[in-house]
C-alpha cells in the first residue's frame, strides 16, 4: 500500500486560499505494492568517457552526491515523495560522464509498465564533469491497462562548463498515476536543458527545479496536452544564486475534455545574482469550454540589477487558421492537431532521436484527433 | 527598459513627509477602550443610535470575526495586536455641513492637506472624515437638486435605511477574511452616495480620511450605488500622522455600478508608516458598465490592498490603473482581482511598482474566468523598478481559465534604472538626480495621467521626496 497524505507543489510564495493553487492536496492510498522492477531499463553504453550502471550498484559517485546532498538543495513534488524515491526505488540510473567528455550518442532511460511491472520508483543521478556534454533521454510508458504507478526522482549536476540536455517523456495510460521530482545544479558556465513531454496518466504532478550559479544558463521547455478529466499540476522553479545566471521557462500546453491543469512557474532572483536573466512564457491552448486552466507566473526579486519577464496566454485555436486548413479538406480535429503540432514542433525538434519524435506526434494525432492507435 | 549597473548610491534613511505628518493634540469626545469585545460593539452601536439590525449584523460579523483565522499568506501582521487597537474615536466635535463649524485644529490640518481649496476649485463635493467620524460634509446645490445623495454613513443608516439595509456588506460580506469581519462588527464614518439614473456628475467627489489618534483604527465605510447610465468620479486620499505605536486601517468600499453606469474611483493613500492598511474594495458591475479603478500606494508600513471587480452583466468593463512605491520599512502588498461571470466582459489591468531601501513592493492578482463567460478579453500587464538590492519585489498573479473562448493575455517584467538613458540624459546637461526623478517620473507616467491633476502633481512630489538622496 502506497499511501499519500500530502501538499503537492507547493506555490514558493502562497497566495489567495479561494483560488486553491498554494499547493495540491492529496489524501489518497494507492494499492499497490512496492516490488522488483524486473526489466532492463537502460542501455549499456561502450563508450570508456561514462559509467553508466544501475542506482542500486552506486558506489562511484557518492562523493558527488554528496555534494549535491550537502548543500541542501530543496527540491521535488513534496518531500515525502522524495523521500520514497530516494529511499525505496526499484530503477533508477547513475551517470557519470567524464570530464571533456562529449558523449554523442543519448542515453536511453525506458520504464515499460505492465501487470507484472506496474510500479516504478527511480531514482537516478547524473554528473557531468567538467566540460563534458551529454544527454539523457527518458521515456516511461505502459503497454497494456495496468493501473500503473511511478514516482520519480532525478539529481543533475553539472559541473562548471558541462552541458546536460535531459528529456522526460511521460506517456502512461488513462489510469495510472505519475509523479515526478527534479533537481539540477548548474555550476559556473554550465548549461542544462530540460524537456518535459506530458502526455498521458490520469494525474501528472511534476516538479523541476533548478539551482543557477555564475554563469550557468539552465531551459526549460514543456509540452503537455490535458484531455478525458486528466489532472496536470506542473511547478517549474528557476533559482537565481549567482551573477549573470540565465534561465530560459517554454511551455507549450492543449486542453480539451474535463483536463485541468495548474501551471507554476517560478523565477527566483536571489540577492547576489546580479545580471542575471530570467525568462518564462507559457501558453496553452484551450479546446472545450468544460477544461479549467490555472497559471500562476511567479517572479521574485531581491537584487536590482536583474531583466525579469514572464507572459502568459490563453486562448482558442485560431479561427482563421481552422478555417483556412478546414477548406483545404482536414477535417477540424485534424486541423486542430496539425494547430497544436505546429505550436510544439520548436520543442519536439529539440530531442536528438527521431524515432522518439515520431512517438511524440503519433501521441499528439491519438490524443487530439480520435481515439484508435495509429 | 535597458538596464545596467550603478554601484554608487547613498540612502537617506527617512523622510520628512512634511504636512502628512503634523500631529494634533489627541482630543476626543468620546472613545472604546482598546480592544475587541461584544460590549465595545454594542457601545459602538448604541453611540450611534443606529437601528436593531445594524447592531445585530454587528454581533454576526464579531462572531465571524472570531471563527476566522489571519491569511495564510502576504505579510506578516503579527506585530498587529487588535487587543490594542482603539476601534471607535469620536472626535470632539458633531459633524457639520459649513467649512467654519469645523473645530479649528481639524479646519488648520484638512486645510494643510488642500481639501477645502480643492474643494473651491474642482470637486462637486467633499467629505472629511477624521479618526472614526465625519466631520464634515457638502455637496454642491445643483447636484442634491437632481437626486445626487452624498452623505456620511451613519446619516445614510437613519435616513435611507432601506437602500443600506438591502446593500450593506452585500458586495463584500463579513464573511469574506477576517478583516472584512472586523469592519463589519466595528465600522464607522465613511460615505455613501447615490447617483440616480442617467445623471453625470460633471466633476468628482471626494472624501479626505485623517486618521489623527494614536493607536487607534480607522474602520470607514464606502458604499457608492451608479445608476443605470449615468457617472461619477470619485476620489478616495488618506493619511495620518506618525506614532510609535501601529495604527490599523480596516475600511471596505462597495460599489455597485449598475447597467450602462461608469464609475471611476480613485485612491492616493498616504498613511503614515506604522498603520497597517488592509482595505477591501470591490465592485459589482452590471451589464455593459464600467468601473475604473485608480490606485496609488505610498504610505503605510503594511498594505493589503487587491481592488476586485465582479463583472456580472454581459458586456461589463474594468479597468484598473496601480502604482505601489515601498520604500524603508514598507510591505505593500497590493493588486487586482477580476472574475469574469458574464460573456464579453473585459478587463484590462495595468499596475507599476518600485521598490527601494528595503521596501517590499508586492503585485498580487488574481483573474477568474468563469464557465459561462465566454468571449471575454483580459491583459494584465504588471512592471516593477528596483532601485536597489537591498528591496524586495514579487509578481504573483494567478490566472484561473474555465472557458475556451477567451482571450487572455499577462506580462510581467522587473528591472532596473538603465545607466545608458541617464548617461544620455547627463550629456544633455541634467544634473544625475534629475534625469533618475525623470525616468521614474517617466516609469509611472501612464498612471500619473489617469490622476487628477492635483494628485498627480502630489505623486510627483512623493517621488522626488521619495528619491532625494538616493544618488551619491
Amino acid at each position: 500500500m502506497i499511501e499519500i497524505r500530502d501538499e503537492l507543489n507547493s506555490l514558493p510564495v502562497k497566495t489567495y486560499r479561494w483560488l486553491n493553487v498554494n499547493h495540491l492536496n492529496i489524501y489518497e492510498n494507492i494499492d499497490k505494492d512496492i516490488k522488483p522492477y524486473n526489466k532492463r531499463f537502460f542501455e549499456e553504453m561502450d563508450d570508456e568517457n561514462i559509467s553508466i550502471g544501475s542506482i542500486s550498484n552506486i558506489i562511484t559517485i557518492n562523493q558527488h552526491l554528496n555534494r549535491i546532498n550537502n548543500e541542501k538543495y530543496e527540491y521535488g513534488v513534496s518531500r515525502k515523495m522524495v523521500d520514497l524515491a530516494e529511499n525505496s526505488y526499484n530503477a533508477g540510473v547513475y551517470a557519470y560522464i567524464k570530464r571533456g567528455a562529449n558523449i554523442k550518442k543519448p542515453i536511453r532511460i525506458e520504464y515499460e509498465m505492465d501487470r507484472e511491472n506496474d510500479v516504478v520508483i527511480d531514482n537516478s543521478i547524473i554528473v557531468a564533469s567538467e566540460n563534458s556534454k551529454a544527454t539523457i533521454v527518458v521515456d516511461c510508458y505502459t503497454v497494456d491497462d495496468v493501473d500503473a504507478f511511478h514516482n520519480s526522482a532525478m539529481k543533475i549536476y553539472a559541473n562548471s562548463g558541462a552541458c546536460v540536455t535531459v528529456i522526460k517523456i511521460q506517456r502512461m495510460n488513462d489510469n495510472s498515476n505519475h509523479f515526478d521530482s527534479n533537481i539540477s545544479v548548474v555550476e559556473n558556465g554550465a548549461e542544462v536543458n530540460f524537456i518535459q513531454v506530458e502526455f498521458g496518466s490520469k494525474r501528472a504532478v511534476t516538479s523541476y527545479t533548478s539551482n543557477l550559479k555564475e554563469g550557468g544558463k539552465s531551459s526549460i521547455y514543456s509540452i503537455y496536452i490535458g484531455d478525458k478529466d486528466r489532472e496536470l499540476d506542473l511547478s517549474y522553479y528557476m533559482n537565481h544564486l549567482e551573477r549573470k545566471s540565465i534561465s530560459n521557462i517554454e511551455a507549450k500546453g492543449a486542453l480539451k475534455d474535463k483536463a485541468k491543469k495548474v501551471f507554476k512557474g517560478t523565477i527566483d532572483f536571489k540577492l547576489g545574482s546580479s545580471k542575471a536573466e530570467g525568462r518564462e512564457e507559457e501558453s496553452v491552448i484551450i479546446f472545450d469550454k468544460t477544461v479549467k486552466s490555472k497559471a500562476v507566473p511567479l517572479l521574485l526579486c531581491t537584487e536590482d540589477d536583474v531583466k525579469g519577464e514572464h507572459a502568459a496566454s490563453s486562448g482558442k485555436v485560431d479561427e482563421d487558421k481552422l478555417f483556412y486548413l478546414m477548406s483545404r479538406g482536414f477535417t477540424k480535429e485534424e486541423a486542430m492537431k496539425l494547430i497544436v503540432e505546429a505550436s510544439f514542433n520548436p520543442i519536439i525538434d529539440r530531442i536528438p532521436l527521431e524515432d522518439m519524435r515520431d512517438i511524440i506526434r503519433k501521441e499528439i494525432a491519438r490524443r487530439l484527433v480520435v481515439e484508435e492507435r495509429i | 527598459m535597458v538596464f545596467m549597473d550603478t554601484n554608487r548610491k547613498t540612502y537617506v534613511e527617512d523622510i520628512e513627509r512634511g504636512i502628512y505628518d503634523i500631529k494634533n493634540e489627541f482630543r476626543y469626545s468620546y472613545k472604546v477602550k482598546k480592544g475587541l469585545t461584544e460590549e465595545i460593539v454594542r457601545e459602538i452601536s448604541e453611540k450611534k443610535n443606529e437601528p436593531k439590525w445594524m447592531t445585530e449584523f454587528r454581533l454576526k460579523s464579531l462572531d465571524i470575526y472570531n471563527k476566522l483565522g489571519l491569511p495564510v499568506w502576504g505579510p506578516n501582521i503579527d506585530d498587529l495586536d487588535i487587543e490594542n487597537i482603539v476601534t471607535y474615536v469620536k472626535p470632539n466635535t458633531d459633524m457639520k455641513y459649513s467649512w467654519e463649524d469645523v473645530p479649528e485644529d481639524i479646519k488648520e490640518t484638512f486645510t494643510r492637506l488642500g481639501i477645502p481649496e480643492a474643494e473651491h476649485k474642482s470637486l462637486a463635493g467633499v467629505g472629511a472624515q477624521y479618526d472614526s467620524e465625519v466631520v464634515y460634509h457638502n455637496l454642491k446645490d445643483y447636484l442634491s437638486m437632481k437626486g445626487v445623495i452624498y452623505t456620511d454613513m451613519e446619516t445614510a443608516v437613519r435616513e435611507y435605511e432601506d437602500i443600506i439595509k438591502n446593500h450593506f456588506m452585500t458586495v463584500v460580506p463579513p464573511s469574506d477574511h477576517k478583516f472584512a469581519a472586523l469592519h463589519g462588527a466595528v465600522w464607522s464614518g465613511g460615505s455613501f452616495v447615490y447617483i440616480p439614473e442617467g445623471i453625470q456628475v460633471d466633476i468628482p467627489l471626494q472624501s479626505y480620511f485623517r486618521l489623527n489618534a494614536p493607536g487607534a483604527g480607522q474602520f470607514e465605510h464606502t458604499l457608492i450605488i451608479v445608476e443605470k447610465g449615468a457617472f461619477l468620479h470619485f476620489i478616495e486620499g488618506c493619511s495620518a500622522p506618525k506614532y510609535s505605536v501601529n495604527n490599523l486601517h480596516a475600511g471596505c468600499v462597495e460599489l455597485i455600478v449598475k447597467e450602462g453606469a461608469r464609475l471611476r474611483y480613485s485612491t492616493i493613500e498616504n498613511w503614515s508608516k506604522n498603520m497597517y492598511n488592509l482595505n477591501t474594495k470591490r465592485a459589482l458591475v452590471e451589464k455593459d458598465g464600467t468601473i475604473e479603478w485608480v490606485s496609488g500606494s505610498f504610505g503605510s508600513k503594511v498594505s493589503m490592498l487587491y481592488p476586485m471587480s465582479i463583472l456580472k452583466g454581459e458586456g461589463a468593463r474594468a479597468e484598473f490603473t496601480g502604482i505601489t512605491f515601498a520604500g524603508n520599512g514598507q510591505y505593500l502588498d497590493t493588486g487586482a482581482k477580476v472574475v469574469h461571470a458574464a460573456p464579453y466582459t473585459t478587463s484590462n489591468i495595468n499596475t507599476k511598482s518600485i521598490s527601494k531601501d528595503g521596501g517590499v513592493a508586492v503585485y498580487r492578482g488574481a483573474l477568474v474566468i468563469t464557465e459561462n463567460a465566454h468571449h471575454c478579453k483580459s491583459t494584465v500587464s504588471c512592471e516593477s523598478l528596483m532601485l536597489d538590492n537591498r528591496s524586495r519585489s514579487d509578481t504573483v498573479p494567478v490566472m484561473d481559465i474555465r472557458n475556451d473562448e477567451v482571450d487572455i493575455g499577462h506580462e510581467a517584467k522587473i528591472g532596473r534604472i538603465s545607466d545608458e538613458a541617464i548617461f544620455y540624459l547627463m550629456s544633455r546637461g541634467i544634473s544625475e538626480e534629475e534625469a533618475r526623478a525623470m525616468i521614474v517620473r517617466g516609469f509611472v507616467e501612464p498612471i500619473a495621467k489617469e490622476l487628477p491633476l492635483e494628485y498627480a502633481v502630489e505623486m510627483n512630489n512623493l517621488i522626488k521626496l521619495e528619491l532625494e538622496g538616493t544618488i551619491g
